[in-house]
């Protein structure tokens, strides 16, 4: 046997004084050959640790089998029937969490790609217009998603696949979810995202935009007409600190800076009509994925300093390993150990700067990170005229707050049983709306798991 | 689905009024509501008040302002519309109120007025007053779209004198809360005219409900553009609003954060009247 290359075979990238100046693909993706020298350093477990580790139980290792022997076509049909989306998740999944993390090769030798691997088979099928063939028994029993995100793709995909009517409602004007309105195009081309949902309607869901269930359309009203609904709202809502300072023009929640940038083309201003104002300095407010997004984009709309501002270190960021590289490259400066306690303004009313304390790790809290602590005199400030609050989001509220018959967590989220079955019969929920804010993968897996409920719901079993 | 034009007239120099197709929000609409329109697919979502709402079609009143308003006023009878989204916001519950006045000056303001005095008037016990506020003579809307066949009562004014009462509507306010005739105040239009009206009110402890807008992106509560400070509280006026108790608004942060948009609109007008004008024929 020939000998196993310890090192994964790298992709190539653009590089960061380019890309800075563009939104395209960051990543360039891998060539055939490329992808099955990376599946071949799979030493294929016979117990894969990978498949466990993955929320939708992914058939990872005879995917990549596959890979490696160059039958793309038959791999990507095998990453297809649990994963909807693989070109999708293969670029935003935490890997080094979950498959990767568990990777048997990577605990002498660098993980097997994986999140690259299935991006590589979502685009070459797409790129080959390879599609798996379905043969759907229609049934009579119709069922209402609502929301449009990876919670709502999967479970209305699931759904139809077993033969269901299913009518997918999305409040937006473009559906996806965070993957169109959040994730920039630079990580997530939307020509992928675009394609991807496309599938959905090829196998006849019926995507209804512009619907806002709770507002142009009561909930009531598709209880009436669905023998089943499922809730995949979300958790898009806005979230600011509360410090003094924050009504001052410049500060913005991270969604709405990404929203503007991502999902209304502010990039392309004034070719496209919505704007977007982006100073010289900007503080980005976390060290998530959000944060990590919003930093780039601003990198990427010209300015000069863009600063991450945390509580803890680089070490505790939640963010994608890949993201927090990424976004170092580009010349995003991390503050570590810090707290924004006022954002300073002039008197016309712009940002001028923030003012911080510095802090410092104590014990382990319940999230098992250790808790920022405040160190006495540690105020200081910082120039700044642009300031963005990425400090996660709550759950989506104007369908919450218009249906008080559904039971929620204090935080706002969706209760359901084991079975993702809400207080309210036939109504299931999963996905950040339930969670309060998780992963693709994981959405994608309440999706699919929900859908599994209401087809046992809806058949009797 | 494509919403299709079906009557677009001048209201006066500065306003038109456009009367699209759009089944779903004409259907659902309740007065106060309002439309989120994207003119072309590069546009951006903009808030639209609802004049009326018949037969599949809704009715808006607009402002030539900016990019948007001066391009969709390109647009003839028969031409398109990308999407027209709503029902968006609340409607004020419709009941018994007594003594109800309305007082607008602007044509988000004049929309509300017009369908809330129509609701409110056919409710028993309700005697309506509307006072509209137009710069001058000219600026007068045709009567058809004044709220004045919906009106127990119906005072016009004209900050200049020329037509109607001389003044501003919190003038004619001012002696009807002096006669002791009011028990609520709903009003809409320009924000530092309603900052004065609740001012104004307060001291007489008349409710008054404001239509507020602020910048919107999504208009269903996920970007935070639209917050304004209700006692010091969040809230947001796609998804709580659009009405609010004034007495309880913090106006000065709506009017300073509406300035945060104003270069890059002021750009846009002008990409757009460098791309578009010469095309059609302009100098
Ligand atoms: C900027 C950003 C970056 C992220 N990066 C990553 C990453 O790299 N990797 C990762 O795994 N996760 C990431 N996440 C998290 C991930 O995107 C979410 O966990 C996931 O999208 C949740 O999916 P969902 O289907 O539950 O909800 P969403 O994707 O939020 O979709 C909900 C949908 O429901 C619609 N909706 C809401 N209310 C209504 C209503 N009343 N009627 C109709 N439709 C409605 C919304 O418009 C939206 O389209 C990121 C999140 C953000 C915001
Ligand atoms: S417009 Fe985005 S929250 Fe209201």
């Amino acid at each position: 046997m020939a000998k196993i290359n310890k090192t994964r075979v790298p992709m190539r990238e653009q590089p960061a004084e380019e890309r800075i100046k563009n939104f395209d693909s960051v990543p360039l993706g891998y060539t055939d050959e490329e992808a099955m020298a990376e599946a071949q350093r799979c030493i294929q477990c016979k117990d894969p640790s990978c498949e466990t580790e993955c929320p939708v139980n992914m058939k990872i290792r005879a995917m990549i089998e596959k890979v490696a022997e160059g039958n793309f076509e038959e791999a990507f049909l095998i990453a297809k029937e649990d994963n909807p989306i693989p070109a999708i998740s293969g670029r935003v999944c935490p890997q080094e969490d979950q498959c990767e993390g568990v990777c048997t090769m990577g605990k002498k030798a660098d993980a097997i790609n994986i999140g690259k691997l299935g991006a590589f088979l979502g685009d070459w099928a797409m790129q080959n217009g390879v599609t798996e063939e379905l043969h759907i028994e229609e049934r009579n029993e119709k069922v209402a998603v609502i929301g449009s995100g990876p919670a709502g793709i999967s479970c209305a995909v699931d759904l139809r696949k077993l033969g269901y009517r299913v009518t997918l409602f999305e409040a937006l004007h473009i559906a996806g979810g965070v993957l169109q309105y959040g994730i920039p195009a630079f990580r997530l081309p939307k020509d992928i995202v675009d394609y991807e949902l496309s599938y959905l309607q090829k196998i006849g869901v019926d995507l209804r935009l512009n619907n806002i269930v709770g507002q142009n359309i009561k909930f009531d009203e598709l209880r009436w007409e669905f023998d089943a609904i499922f809730i995949g709202t979300g958790a898009g809502a806005p979230r600011f600190l509360g410090i003094e300072g924050e009504k001052l023009m410049g500060v913005y929640s991270a969604n709405e800076f990404l929203i503007r940038v991502n999902l209304m083309k502010a990039y392309k201003f004034p070719e496209y009509d919505t704007p977007i104002v982006c100073g010289d300095s900007v503080g980005v407010i976390g060290a998530g994925n959000v944060a990590m997004d919003a930093a780039r984009c601003a990198v990427r709309l010209g300015a000069r300093e863009v600063y991450i501002l945390y509580r803890r270190t680089k070490q505790e960021s939640p963010a994608r390993d890949e993201e927090l590289e990424h976004a170092l490259e580009e010349g995003v400066i991390f503050e570590e150990l810090v707290n924004p306690t006022r954002v300073l303004g002039s008197e016309d009313g712009w940002v001028t700067g923030i003012e911080m304390v510095r802090m410092e790790l104590g014990e382990l809290d319940d999230s098992g990170r250790p808790r920022p602590v405040k160190i006495e005199g540690g105020e200081f400030t910082m120039e700044l005229d642009t300031v963005v609050n990425a400090l996660g989001t709550l759950p989506n509220r104007l369908f919450l707050d218009r249906t008080p018959e559904l039971e929620t967590t204090p935080r706002g989220a969706i209760k359901t049983d084991e079975k993702l079955m809400t207080n309210v019969k036939g109504v299931f929920a999963g996905g950040d709306a339930m969670s309060g804010g998780a992963t693709v993968i994981q959405a994608l897996g309440e999706g699919k798991r929900a859908a599994a409920s209401i087809h046992g719901y809806l058949s009797g079993i | 689905m494509k919403h299709r034009i079906t009557r677009k007239e001048d209201l006066n120099a500065a306003d038109y009024l456009i009367e699209v197709e759009a089944s779903m929000v004409a259907e659902r609409f309740l007065p106060g509501n309002f439309a989120v329109l994207i003119t072309v697919p590069r546009g951006e979502r903009i808030p639209m008040s609802i004049q009326k709402a018949e037969d599949g079609k809704i009715t808006m009143l607009i402002k030539k302002l900016g990019k948007t308003s001066v391009e969709l006023d390109s647009f003839e009878v028969g031409d398109s519309l990308e999407a027209v989204i709503g029902p968006m916001g609340n409607s004020p519950e419709l009941k018994r109120y007594g003594n109800i006045v309305f007082a607008s000056d602007l044509v988000c303001g004049h929309a509300e007025n017009y369908a809330l005095c129509k609701a409110l008037q056919e409710i028993e016990g309700n005697h309506v007053t509307s006072i509209q506020t137009f710069p001058t003579k000219a600026d007068i809307y045709p009567k058809k779209e004044l709220s004045e066949a919906f009106c127990d009562e119906y005072y016009l004014t004209t900050l200049d004198g020329s037509c109607g009462i001389k003044g501003h509507y919190t003038e004619v306010l001012k002696d009807l809360l002096d006669e002791g005739k009011v028990d609520i105040i709903f009003a809409g239009g320009d924000i530092p005219a309603l900052r004065d009206l609740a001012g104004l009110t307060e001291p007489y402890g008349v409710p008054t409900i404001v239509t507020v807008r602020q910048i919107m992106i999504d208009a269903t509560g996920m970007c935070g553009s639209c917050r304004v400070f209700v006692d010091g509280e969040m809230k947001l006026t796609c998804i709580d609003g659009p009405m609010f108790d004034a007495h309880k608004l913090n106006f000065e942060d709506i009017i300073n954060r509406m300035a945060m948009f104003k270069e890059k609109e002021t750009r846009a007008m002008e990409y757009y009247n460098k791309k578009i004008l010469p095309s059609v024929g302009f100098t």
